[in-house]
């Protein structure tokens, strides 16, 4: 223990606070031996008794009578004015409540007789071109002829009674992510075999791309291509798509049926 | 059921807060005279110190929502409102703050005047001479001295009040314990503070 220590400690042992048993030692130790320290922590101790009698003399004191009346009386007009408002926002909450949801009654109302007022026009979107280098890809009818009508009146678009050519290729070019969706759907419900070449043409020639026409054949055509045939349905014709080449000759065919319901 | 003098702070608080009057009348019995003393000890003005008490119990009323048990004490709470009321008045009206004028006696004046045992002329001559010494520190040190010395607040409580570490408060406290001997000394002892303060030149044994 040092006098620098010991200045800090002074304060401490003064107030009587507690702290390590050792150190307390220490600290008195050091105190018995230091003559300035010592008389240090002699002010110190003076000056808390001189503090503690402060406090002991103010303990008495406390604030008017008067006041406390003056503030239970605030206390009562507080009350009043508190609750007045607290009542009138709750009202306006109300009134916002019952205007918003009259508001959407309205609306409702006034959308179902705009629906039954006007008729509900069904149109046919037209896709405007479909990729044709891909053989692969199970593409069933032209472009031209192909024409997908809604079946569930909610998804129709409505469109208005006359629309400009220009404006028809604008919409089908919009929808034509879920025409290719329809298109694949319908795809789904049918079952193709692998396109065969026609004649002696190489198989490097399906390669080069082309056009794919839906026909319908004979279905004794099936048995040019090794395909067996039921003599019960001999009459009955067989669909096909025949892939054209660039050349406008056939260059593939592949034969397809509608996949039976489970 | 707990009846109302029961109830901890913090329940009449709520319990205040919901509009009883009951409670808010109880809350202030118990805790006026310590905020009273506190604005009190600080300022050193009677009239301030009822200022600040009604100031500190109108914003209890008003805006007592704001108290959050998670943060400390009721009592915390209010000394710390106090403080804020204290410190504001010192910013905005010093004049009115008489620290060290000898014309502003009233209220120690009426107090010292009384019969009994604080009759002794030693005794009377240390409490003012503290007195004043207390009101001539700076203000961060003096709500130290008054928390902890004159209200015996612990350190972990008065640190909530002032919104500090304990650490800083137990420094503090030792600077402004440094202050008032060092205020004290040439009275006590008729000396200069400067020769004081080279007659405890630390010897580092």
């Amino acid at each position: 223990m040092n006098c620098q220590k010991f200045e800090g400690l002074a304060s401490e042992l003064a107030r009587g606070q507690m702290m390590d048993v050792e150190l307390r030692s220490d600290a008195e130790a050091h105190g018995a031996n230091c003559p300035s320290c010592s008389a240090q922590l002699r002010d110190q101790e003076m000056l808390s008794h001189g503090l503690r009698l402060l406090g002991t003399q103010m303990n008495e004191l406390q604030a008017p009578a008067q006041l406390e009346a003056g503030l239970l009386t605030a206390f009562r007009q507080a009350q009043v004015v508190t609750q007045l408002p607290m009542s009138r926002n709750y009202r306006r909450f109300w009134f916002a409540a019952v205007a918003a949801l009259l508001l959407i009654v309205f609306s409702v109302i006034a959308f179902r007789m705009r629906n039954e007022t006007k008729p509900v026009q069904y149109q046919a979107v037209v896709p405007t071109s479909v990729p044709q280098d891909s053989p692969v890809f199970p593409k069933e009818e032209t472009p031209q002829k192909r024409e997908v009508v809604a079946r569930n009146p909610k998804s129709v678009r409505k469109q208005r009674p006359v629309i400009s050519n220009a404006s028809m290729q604008a919409r089908a070019g919009s929808n034509r992510k879920k025409d290719n969706n329809v298109v694949a759907n319908h795809a789904t419900n049918e079952v193709a075999t692998e396109f065969m070449p026609v004649g002696y043409l190489s198989v490097d020639a399906l390669q080069d791309g082309g056009q794919i026409v839906r026909v319908e054949l004979p279905r004794t055509t099936l048995v040019k291509f090794g395909l067996p045939v039921n003599m019960d349905r001999y009459n009955e014709r067989v669909k096909a798509d025949v892939l054209l080449g660039l050349d406008g000759m056939a260059h593939a065919i592949r034969f397809v049926q509608e996949k039976r319901s489970q | 059921m707990k009846t109302k003098a029961e109830l901890t702070d913090a329940e009449l608080l709520r319990s205040m807060l919901s509009g009883d009057e009951e409670s808010f009348a109880l809350l202030y019995q118990r805790r006026h005279s310590g905020i009273y003393r506190f604005a009190l000890q600080m300022c050193g003005s009677p009239q301030v110190a009822e200022d600040v008490t009604h100031d500190v119990f109108v914003f209890l009323m008003k805006s007592g929502q704001v108290f959050d048990p998670a943060r400390g004490s009721v009592s915390s709470f209010l000394f710390g409102v106090a403080r804020n009321y204290v410190l504001r008045r010192f910013r905005s009206d010093q004049a009115t703050v008489p620290l060290i004028d000898d014309d502003d006696e009233t209220v120690f004046d009426q107090k010292l005047d009384e019969p009994g045992p604080l009759d002794d002329l030693t005794r009377l001559e240390t409490i003012e001479g503290v007195r004043r010494a207390v009101l001539s520190l700076p203000e961060r040190y003096r709500e130290v001295v008054v928390l902890c010395e004159l209200q015996e607040l612990s350190y972990g409580e008065t640190a909530e009040i002032l919104g500090c570490a304990i650490g800083t408060v137990r420094s503090r406290l030792h600077r402004a314990r440094s202050l008032l001997l060092a205020k004290l000394r040439p009275t006590e002892e008729a000396k200069p503070a400067s020769e004081a303060s080279i007659e405890s030149a630390r010897c580092f044994a």
